[in-house]
This record gives C-alpha cells, structure tokens and sequence, in this order.
C-alpha cells in the first residue's frame, strides 16, 4: 500500500520539476517576443523617414548642381569686370604717355608754367584713378573667397548625401508603400532655379516680344 | 638685393580669377614677365623647365596644395632659392606656422590690397 503512495509522491515531484523547467523557457520566449516586437515597431517608426530621407537625396545633387553653377556664374561675372577695368588701365597707361610727351614738348616751347602745372595736375588725377583701379581689382578677389565656400559645401552635401543613401539602403526594405510625400520649401526653389535656367530670355529676345506688342 | 623687374614670375592658384588679379598687380608694380600655374605639380613642371625669380602661390588646391609645393620646392636644388610669397585665404595661425616651417619667403593673407603685396615682395627682395 505505502508503494503506490511513494511511486505517487514521486511521479509528483518529477511533474512539479518538469513544470519549474518549463516555467523559465516560457518566460524567455515571452521576453524574446516583447524584444522582437519591439524591434519590429522601431524599424517601421525608422522606416516612416525613408520617403522624406529619399526625398532629400534626390534634392542633393539638384542642390549641388546649383552651388557649382553659381561658382561658375560669379566667376564669368568677374572676368568680365576684370577686362573692362584691364581696358581703362592699358587706356590710362597710354594717356599718361601721351600726357608726359606733351608736358615735356610744351616744356621745352617755354608755354606758361601754369599749363605745364595743368598736365600735372592731370596726371595726378590719372595716378589716383589707377589706383582705384587696382583696388577694383583686388576687391574682386570675394569670388575666389565665394569659389571655396561653394566647394566646401559641395563636399559637405555630397557626404551628407551618401549617409542619407545609407540610411535608405538600410531601412528602406522596412517601407510597405512609397508614398510621394509633400516635398516642401527646398522642392520649390530648386524647381524655380531649373525654371530660370531653361526658360529666361536674354534682353534681345525681350525687346523682339516687346516690339510686336506695339513698344518702341 | 632689389626685385629684377624682368624676372620670370610663376602665378599659382586653381582660381582663373585670382591668377588675373594677382598679375595685374604685378604688371602695375612693374613685372611683366609672367607665367600661370593651376596647381603646384603644374607649378613644379614649369620651374623645373626654366629659370624663375619669384613664386606667387595659393594654399588650397587641387592636385598638389601649395604648401606641398613649397616643400619640394625647397628640396630640390636648383629651385631651393627661389622666394616663395604665399597668398591665401587659409588665416589660421598654425598654417602660418607651418608655412614657415616649410620655408615661406612671406606670407598674405585673402582678401589683401595691392598695398600689402607690394610691401610684402619689397621685403622679401630688400
């Protein structure tokens, strides 16, 4: 009698071992459920930026194209100042030469010393402007100043810019939809710059427009 | 010793616009004798082909920096005498210091005036 008892008690125990094993397995699995939960709702939270991140990658090189192009503008902009200032220079250079020419001759007739005091006078004038010159030019140096700016952020875009693809390639699988997303501010401008790019008219073709619409 | 006025000048600087004005100033001190260099492996290239008196270079550039420049410049034999005049945007006082460590013959700093070019090649050829 007492052995059934006792095989009894024992099957017990072993069923109350085999639960107290299970007991920890459960709580793992449940606790690796909540990790993947929770790591499932991140990576779709993370996923909602990929249409605006994408968004800015495309805008990036537009936005780059751009700053390059503005570098070339005030560069061509500044060689064309440069040529008419190197002009009145080479135009100066030749009146001072003709000036002292002129001085030395009337010089050299014994014409009244005030005259002689008027060349003078006027080439001083002449020296004064060159040296107004010469500080056109040199003030011209800002678009060397601007060219290096603009490479430095063209460096800058370009690296934000591949962090932005990594971000994409990374969390980009998690997006269920590409949604074309409101685009914003920096979408506008850079449609109003291509628009200027392609479409603006020279001054030639404006007057030919305005002419037919009766303006002299 | 005084600045030979018909010495070769090499100008060096990537920037088209910065290379007219600083031979423009040039030219209106007196030195016509002027030759360009976009970047300093060009700039080595064209000293080491002839005889130049006077280096006026930039910092920043692609391809060679000018102060990569100045060192070889230094390290070759034939071009070691040469006075280097460095004009450039680079302000900082280590690049200055560097700048002399590599051995700069003076050094200006962007924006400038035609004034302190020229008060700087007057030291440099007293």
């Amino acid at each position: 009698m007492a052995q059934p008892q006792a095989a009894a008690k024992q099957q017990s125990a072993v069923n109350d071992d085999d639960q107290d094993e299970k007991a920890p397995d459960t709580k793992l699995y449940e606790e690796l459920g909540e990790l993947a939960r929770f790591i499932d709702t991140t990576m779709k939270t993370l996923s909602e930026f990929s249409a605006p991140v994408n968004a800015s990658t495309e805008q990036l090189p537009q936005a780059q194209t751009h700053l390059l192009n503005l570098k070339t503008q005030t560069e061509q902009g500044t060689h064309r100042v440069m040529l008419e200032v190197e002009a009145i220079q080479d135009n100066h250079a030749q009146i001072s030469k003709m000036l002292k020419e002129m001085t030395q001759t009337l010089q050299q007739a014994k014409v009244s010393p005030a005259l002689i005091q008027q060349m003078h006078t006027v080439g001083q004038t002449l020296g004064q402007d060159d040296k107004r010159l010469l500080d056109i030019m040199t003030a011209l140096s800002f678009q060397d100043l601007v060219a290096q700016s603009v490479n430095k952020l063209v460096t800058i875009l370009d690296e934000v810019e591949h962090k932005l693809l990594q971000l994409v390639v990374v969390f980009g699988p998690y997006q269920k939809q590409a949604a074309k997303t409101d685009q914003g501010k920096a979408s506008e401008m850079l449609k109003q710059l291509e628009a200027t790019k392609n479409t603006s008219m020279d001054q030639d073709l404006a007057d030919e427009i305005l002419k037919q619409f009766g303006f002299n | 010793m005084p600045a030979d006025p018909n010495m070769k000048i090499l100008v060096v600087d990537d920037m088209s616009t910065m290379r007219r004005i600083v031979k423009n100033i040039l030219k209106q001190l007196g030195f016509n004798n002027l030759e360009e260099a976009e970047n300093g492996q060009e700039a080595l290239t064209k000293l080491k082909a002839d005889t130049y008196g006077f280096v006026v270079s930039d910092w920043n550039m692609p391809v060679m920096m000018g102060i990569d420049m100045l060192r070889a410049i230094r390290a070759d034999e034939k071009l070691k005498k040469i006075p280097v005049l460095m004009v450039t945007a680079e302000a900082q006082k280590e690049n200055l210091m560097e700048a002399v460590q590599a051995g700069v013959s003076n050094y200006v700093v962007k924006p400038f005036t035609a004034e302190t070019m020229q008060e700087k090649i007057n030291k440099i050829f007293k």
